[in-house]
């Protein structure tokens, strides 16, 4: 269990984080969101030790030699040598088993070729990422946190990386706590989410009661969209192909039903929801 | 901690800049050889021209124990700055590339990582030196030969070959600890400073003014005789024509209490800090 409680951080710039309380239970995967420069790595490296709080506290029940295991904003890596001697380099310093044999069933755990031997400069973003995880799984910590990990990744990468990290939890009974400030991405793997907001949790749930509470607009992607009746009755901006409707989540089933009988194709009818949405409206 | 030196040792195997460091001071060398060979002797022709006229010198004057004292002299700023850029380096690499947060959040004490940066930085300088000397003793025993030894400290010393090889070796010794006391300001500074450039002019600037108080006058005894600056040239005591052994045994060793005093500041101000 990773909790922090009350934390407070001030810069000479202002006031970074404003009283969070944040709790991660083992297995769980939380995720963190809010915009860029919400406070979420301040967070971040509060709840890993790097930073020391004004006030408040972080509580790990941990008795293993690193609690904690992480990336913040982005895996520093030794790129001038590769994976496997990245991983010698950071096993060997905290003691941690750093043989071949060990080094290899840790590239393996993360979906790391054995057969790169360049330099991780050559590496694309994904593979460092999955690097960084494999150095934060290090010592088997109980707690990790990944700090905007899917930033950068294209959608192959997004998916094999919210894979790994889903398999962690379920696999290894690690508590996860992830920030983003995507929503689609983070809404894919988490359990539960913190929203935050210049310095405060303004909003948290489990992630799908959170998003559903927020949700009011759908895109609808199907054949003569534009010419539908059953649309007259609803708030819709059209689209190049889809066409945007306001609704409460209840309504659709009778929405698609009712398109299906005016012969409308529908192919597709995805809810939105933005980051200011849940930011501006907390639960209640 | 010896886990910490070894990946230490590896970072710095692995790292190109360590050979480009090696490789310059080898050019300094190299340099001084090339002017030596074509210029050294018209140069000592015109200045002990007299001289010679009165004493006798055992061998040619242009000779690898002069050849030593020349590249004994790049120790008062080519080769402290070469080592400052390259040990500040340990520290700012690690700031700049995340790494320095990436070990932070391994179970690794703060301060026994900082001190393992310090202990590396004195081990590549020593072992920076004793190539140096290395390298100069074979080349310049080899192409220029044994000989009696010329230096100009406010006056004209000469030292026979003997007596001057003796004399350069712990001339070489005593530069070792001047060198090793650039090497751990620079990681203090690197501390303090963090970015890799800013640390460079830095470093710079501490070696220049240490250069320009060396010779001055700061008027209070202790500080002209113990200050930092005043103990960085006393490898140069040791071409004196008359040694003062208890002096040079003292300044080194105060020195090193340098050393240790900037090593234990460096430590205590990079366990303080927060690190992000």
């Amino acid at each position: 269990m990773l909790t922090g409680n009350n934390l407070s951080k001030t810069y000479a710039s202002g006031k970074a984080l404003d009283d969070v309380t944040i709790r991660i239970a083992p297995g769980q995967i939380c995720g963190l969101l809010g915009r860029n420069g919400a406070g979420k790595s301040t967070l971040f490296k509060i709840l890993c030790g790097l930073i020391k709080p004004d006030t408040g506290q972080v509580i790990i029940n941990s008795q293993r030699p690193k609690p904690i295991g992480g990336i913040i904003e982005r895996p520093g890596l030794y790129n001038y040598l590769n994976a496997y001697d990245n991983i010698r380099i950071f096993a060997g310093i905290q003691g941690a088993p750093a043989d071949a044999e060990s080094i290899n069933q840790i590239l393996v755990k993360v979906g790391l070729p054995l057969n790169r031997k360049d330099p991780v400069r050559n590496f694309s973003l994904g593979m460092k990422q999955r690097l960084g995880i494999a150095i934060a799984l290090l010592n088997n910590p109980e707690c990790l946190v990944l700090d905007e990990p899917f930033s950068g990744l294209d959608p192959i990468g997004v998916t094999s990386l919210v894979n790994l990290i889903v398999s962690l939890a379920a696999n290894e009974n690690i508590a996860i706590l992830l920030s983003s400030h995507l929503m689609s991405e983070i809404s894919k793997c988490c359990h539960y989410l913190y929203v935050i907001d210049q310095g405060r949790i303004v909003n948290s749930g489990v992630t799908n009661q959170l998003i559903s509470r927020h949700i009011h607009t759908f895109s609808i992607t199907g054949n003569h969209l534009s010419t539908s009746k059953t649309l007259q009755g609803y708030e819709v901006k059209y689209g190049i192909n889809d066409a945007k409707v306001i609704c409460h989540a209840q309504d659709i089933p009778a929405l698609l039903q009712n398109l299906l009988s005016e012969g409308i194709e529908v192919t597709a009818c995805t809810p939105e929801l933005t980051l200011e949405e849940l930011i501006k409206t907390p639960a209640v | 901690m010896r886990a910490l030196l070894r990946a230490e040792v590896l970072k710095l195997l692995k790292q190109s800049k360590t050979y480009y460091a090696l490789a310059a001071i080898l050019v300094i060398e190299l340099l001084i050889f090339i002017t030596a060979y074509y210029q050294g002797s018209t140069i000592l022709d015109l200045l002990l021209d007299n001289l010679k006229q009165s004493f006798y010198f055992e061998g040619t004057l242009l000779n690898g124990n002069l050849i030593m004292y020349i590249v004994l002299n790049s120790l008062w700023f080519n080769v402290p700055l070469i080592l400052m850029i390259v040990t500040s380096g340990l520290v700012t690499d690690e700031y700049k590339d995340g790494t320095l947060q990436t070990v932070m959040l391994q179970a690794v004490k703060k301060w026994k990582f900082i001190l393992a940066k310090y202990i590396m930085a004195v081990f590549f300088t020593v072992v920076v030196i004793a190539l140096m000397m290395l390298s100069t003793f074979i080349l310049a025993y080899s192409i220029f030969g044994k000989g009696d030894l010329v230096v100009y400290i406010n006056t004209l010393n000469f030292f026979k070959s003997a007596d001057a090889f003796h004399r350069i070796c712990w001339a070489f010794a005593s530069g070792t600890v001047a060198m090793v006391f650039y090497s751990v300001a620079s990681i203090t500074l690197a501390i303090f400073i963090k970015d890799s450039a800013k640390t460079w002019i830095a470093a710079a600037l501490f070696l220049i003014i240490t250069n320009l108080l060396l010779k001055a006058d700061l008027g209070i005894p202790i500080f002209n005789n113990y200050f930092f600056p005043k103990l960085i040239d006393t490898w140069q005591q040791l071409f004196y024509f008359e040694t003062n052994w208890l002096t040079i045994g003292v300044n080194n060793a105060v020195l090193i209490l340098y050393c240790l005093g900037f090593a234990a500041t460096g430590t205590y101000l990079f366990n303080k800090k927060d690190i992000g």
